[in-house]
């Protein structure tokens, strides 16, 4: 059980951070939204690695699969390209998307994991 | 009139004059399908690539690529926006045609192999499509 609930947390942050990702090539870059999942993922993938080490899991394997998946998410997070300053790009009239934004669906995707 | 930027597709920044919707419309949602498809090819490489939702989701996205493709040839787009739009389109198509297409692949659920719960990371992707605003012009 335990190592279905850290198998699917792993897979729902990957999909996230292949979406922020493609975010760092958008006006998103220079946003305080995108500024904003960048520590919220870290954070994410951080708790992650502690419910891992916590995790009994009697698999040494299995355990190490999952730590290097962890590994390489934590990875990707850090990798995150942000601007050094940014602003909400609806504030500042650069981003015209309406009353949703990109990065806040893209971090609700991990609501799919139950 | 004055231009205001409006995104960035493909590295290169998007621009549109003050109340044009109708580009608008077409700019927004290719954002949308750039994370999409960002997010589709991570799928790509779990163990969705062996199911039938991803490629269901990727055989929807070109369906309603290709109509937007349409829909763009016919708006009254300005001829320069039109065709720099155009080509990011066919861009995204050849991404997305390059992912699984084949449904006749069983569901993960099915093979007992996802257990994330009711939802389905392929389908929820589309979602990020239906947040843009504005909506569909009339063309």
């Amino acid at each position: 059980m335990q190592t279905e609930v850290l198998n699917n947390q792993v897979q729902g942050l990957n999909i996230v951070l292949g979406a922020l990702q493609a975010a760092t090539g958008e006006i998103c870059k220079n946003c305080i939204g995108l500024e904003g999942a960048k520590t919220k993922v870290g954070k994410m993938v951080k708790k992650l690695g502690m419910d891992l080490d916590a995790a009994s899991i009697s698999c040494e394997k299995t355990k190490a699969d999952l730590q290097a998946r962890i590994d390489s998410l934590s990875k990707a997070a850090e990798e995150l390209k942000v601007a050094e300053e940014c602003e909400c790009q609806k504030t500042a009239g650069n981003c015209k998307l309406g009353e949703m934004c990109f990065i806040n669906a893209e971090i609700d995707l991990m609501k799919l994991v139950k | 009139m004055a231009k205001a930027r409006c995104g960035r597709i493909l590295g290169e920044d998007t621009y549109i004059e003050e109340e044009d919707t109708t580009t608008l419309y077409f700019i927004n949602n290719l954002r949308a399908y750039q994370a999409v498809l960002a997010a589709l090819k991570a799928l790509d490489q779990d163990i969705c690539h062996d199911g039938c939702s991803l490629p269901s989701t990727v055989n929807k996205v070109i369906k309603r690529l290709g109509k937007l493709k349409n829909d763009l040839k016919a708006s009254d787009v300005a001829a320069k926006e039109k065709e720099s739009l155009l080509s990011k389109i066919n861009s995204f198509l050849a991404d997305a045609n390059r992912l699984p297409q084949d449904t006749s692949q069983t569901c993960r659920k099915s093979a007992g192999e996802c257990k994330i719960g009711p939802g389905c990371f392929a389908t929820g992707t589309l979602s990020l499509i239906d947040i843009t605003e504005p909506k569909a012009p009339k063309i």
